[in-house]
């Protein structure tokens, strides 16, 4: 599901740079670089997933589990921080100046806190396209929202999966709906006029 | 800007942006009239005053997105090259906007 949903976020990643070398607007820019983070996390997850269950879950692998957890964690925070600093560049016009802080290097398993954080941050990307959908109310609005309202949801399952393992699988085909919303509307806006 | 002021990146692309956004408005302009647009209607249509519509027009011409026929009644229409962009913008804008970007 890594792989679907990583080839979903390199089309949405590609069309904003096309659309960055069309318009030179910096905020496509920034979208372009959020869903390449997005790609490489998921795809680095995937890989080091699969070398695990490749290895039949050998003790000297397991490693790998953890690491390519905490690497889409990082990349997943970077991803949806460029997006709400691009959402709130563009609706206070204000100049940022970020201070990377110096973040210890840990490794996550999946847990509560982790997850916590991605929910935080995708709650308020969720909000920002609930109020482009209620402005515009065009279609492809409301699939970005849709999308967005997935992924949160699929975060907030992988929570659950700390009390119950079923939400594991139902935080996966969340997270799956939610890319393949995405690439509908990617569908959508390059269909022929 | 001052002359001989060296253009900051910021400056060049909001002088870009909005150059851009002015060429999809006179395109959209001729578009709208069936792709045989007098100056007159272009001026009104994209909100320019005239000496600014003739630069413009000069260098939508230049780029070769318009074509100009007439000689005492000039009328504009979009080349092949023209209808390509605004496609290509309107897919661009459909796409920014359903992020709630505006370009």
């Amino acid at each position: 599901m890594e792989f679907i949903a990583f080839t979903i976020a390199i089309a949405v990643a590609y069309q904003a740079l096309k659309g960055y070398r069309l318009s030179k607007e910096r905020t496509l820019l920034y979208l372009n670089l959020s869903f390449v983070l997005l790609g490489a996390g998921l795809l680095i997850e995937g890989l080091s997933n699969l070398v695990v269950v490749l290895a039949r879950f050998h003790r000297g692998f397991l490693i790998l589990a953890p690491i390519g957890y905490t690497i889409n964690f990082i990349t997943q925070v970077l991803a949806y921080g460029v997006l709400i600093f691009t959402y709130v560049q563009q609706t206070r016009k204000m100049g940022v100046e970020v201070a990377m802080a110096a973040v210890p290097l840990l490794l996550f398993e999946r847990n509560a806190f982790t997850e916590l954080i991605l929910i935080f941050l995708l709650a308020y990307i969720a909000i920002q396209t609930l109020i482009n959908y209620s402005i515009n109310k065009t279609t492809t609005s409301l699939l970005v929202l849709g999308a967005f309202v997935s992924l949160v949801l699929s975060h907030m399952f992988f929570l659950l999966f700390t009390l119950a393992p079923l939400f594991f699988a139902f935080a996966h085909i969340a997270q799956l709906f939610g890319f393949l919303l995405l690439l509908a509307m990617l569908l959508r806006v390059n269909q022929p006029t | 800007m001052i002359p001989g002021e060296q253009a900051t990146p910021a400056k060049a692309a909001a002088k870009y942006r909005s150059q851009l956004r002015i060429y999809v408005d006179i395109l959209r302009v001729i578009q709208r009239e069936n792709n045989q647009a007098k100056p007159t209607r272009i001026l009104y249509g994209a909100n320019l005053s005239h000496d600014r519509l003739l630069k413009y027009l000069d260098e939508l011409k230049t780029l070769e997105v318009i074509q100009e026929t007439g000689t005492d009644d000039k009328v504009y229409s979009l080349t092949q090259k023209g209808i390509e962009f605004l496609n290509n913008f309107r897919r661009v804008e459909s796409f920014a906007g359903a992020f709630g970007f505006k370009i």
